[in-house]
């Protein structure tokens, strides 16, 4: 992980570093209605409608020496329950060799008032990017599984005026644990089979994209 | 006529070889279900008879090729018969035939069908006589008629069947991996949503000059206060404000 990091000293001596394990794939809008319905009976709480969440991700960087990777910060506002503002740190995630069978990340998550963003502005971080994430969450266990619709937004300021990212719903399975553990990864790997063909999840190797949107 | 000896040769050959294999076939069925009936499941049952009738298929195949001359042409006539054991055949046969006397011969070279079978097709055949021609055609056409319509349902049947398996198997594409990746870089790296900042300072910093000074200032946004040797970064900095919103 990323010990080296701006996060590097504070995840190893106050905070306890959280792992997250996750797998990425996404389904075309026409079988989202499909995927929800394999989730609902996968998951727990069958008989109950699916938990749906409206968000809005302002994502925030801080450049601190050009050598190092910056950081990032991605709080999320809930526009159904105004009053919930949600702050996540996420370090690089590590693809890793074969044998791993997700991508794992240090993250830590932390619950916050509504004046954070002013608070990360104070701090000298700048806005980097926002968006909308729209959709459906899920639980199996410790097992956490969305399915959200991301949309641009038009007017920065304004979370009413949007426009849909592709056609398609980004589907994530994700646990968060204190350490590694394998058992969890043979968890999400079954869990991933079980939505085969209908979506692929997968260990998507961000280093590549990032690269390629480099490169461009 | 000796090219004709020597076709049916090769063609017996052929017979005997095929007709010794599903013989075999036939052998390890019947010991299976013997012997292994409580472990036999049903696929390996019907992977046997799939066996023997791909054996048959390819026995009548052999029979119908037209390198096989016309076997109900040839004659089978037995010349000597005798009420001695004859070794050569017991072991021929496998010990079946202990000898070729009058008591097998008519069972084994039988041509016609077995008495009882022979008068009952007589009957049959003397009871068609008697019915008037008239609805011997009326009891045809109405036949006719049935197994006709029974083949259009039956096709029809088929042709639903094989249109829904295909469609089945032709999947329909539900996701795209060119998505996957767009949609995580757009959360990972805001690809296609950050607006094009070309001064995106973080990275277009020389990366030459790590001194204390510079990492101050961006951190701390005092831009204006740097020192004039870096005059064109500091411009580069100062349009992406801290406290703008792109």
């Amino acid at each position: 992980m990323d010990s080296t990091g701006p996060m590097g000293q504070v995840l190893s001596s106050r905070v306890a570093p959280l792992l997250e394990n996750f797998l990425q794939g996404s389904v075309l809008d026409t079988s989202k209605d499909v995927l929800i319905h394999r989730l609902r009976g996968l998951c727990d709480n069958a008989e109950n409608q699916p938990e749906i969440f409206h968000d809005h991700e302002i994502v925030f960087i801080m450049q601190g020496n050009p050598n190092q990777q910056p950081m990032y910060f991605h709080v999320r506002h809930s526009l159904i329950h105004p009053e919930s503002w949600h702050v996540r740190y996420l370090g690089v995630a590590e693809v890793g060799d074969k044998n791993k069978l997700t991508l794992i990340r240090h993250c830590v998550d932390a619950g916050a008032s509504s004046n954070v963003v002013d608070f990360l502005n104070e701090m000298g971080f700048k806005i980097d990017y926002e968006f909308i994430a729209k959709g459906y969450f899920f639980h199996k266990g410790r097992m956490k599984v969305t399915v959200s619709k991301l949309y641009k937004i038009l007017q920065p300021g304004s979370t009413d005026q949007v426009e849909p990212l592709s056609q398609s719903h980004l589907v994530e399975l994700s646990v968060v644990a204190p350490r590694v553990q394998e058992q969890i990864g043979e968890d999400m790997k079954n869990f991933a089979e079980q939505l085969k063909p209908l979506v692929l999840l997968e260990k998507i190797d961000h280093k590549r994209l990032q690269q390629s949107l480099e490169s461009r | 006529m000796q090219k004709e000896e020597k076709q049916l040769e090769q063609s017996l050959e052929g017979l005997i070889q095929r007709v010794q294999e599903l013989k075999n076939a036939i052998q390890m069925f019947l010991f299976k279900l013997e012997h292994e009936y409580e472990t036999l499941n049903w696929p390996s049952v019907l992977d046997n008879f799939a066996l023997l009738s791909g054996q048959l298929n390819s026995l009548g195949r052999l029979l119908k090729n037209d390198k096989v001359p016309a076997l109900r042409n040839h004659v089978f006539l037995p010349l000597v018969l005798s009420p001695d054991r004859d070794a050569e055949l017991e072991k021929l046969t496998e010990r079946r035939v202990m000898m070729f006397n009058h008591a097998v011969v008519p069972d084994y070279l039988r041509t016609k069908p077995e008495p009882e079978v022979d008068e009952k097709i007589s009957q049959l055949t003397s009871k068609a006589g008697t019915v008037v021609q008239e609805t011997a055609q009326k009891q045809f056409n109405n036949l006719n008629k049935i197994t006709s319509n029974l083949l259009d349902i039956i096709n029809s049947a088929k042709e639903e069947w094989e249109s829904e398996s295909n469609q089945k198997s032709s999947q329909p594409v539900t996701f795209s991996s060119t998505d996957t990746n767009n949609l995580v870089s757009t959360i990972l790296f805001g690809k296609s949503i950050k607006v094009a900042r070309k001064p995106d300072s973080s990275n277009t910093q020389p990366q030459g000059m790590p001194n204390p000074q510079q990492q101050q200032k961006v951190q701390s946004a005092t831009v204006s206060k740097a020192p004039s040797a870096i005059k064109t970064q500091i411009k580069a900095a100062s349009s992406s404000h801290p406290y703008q919103r792109p």
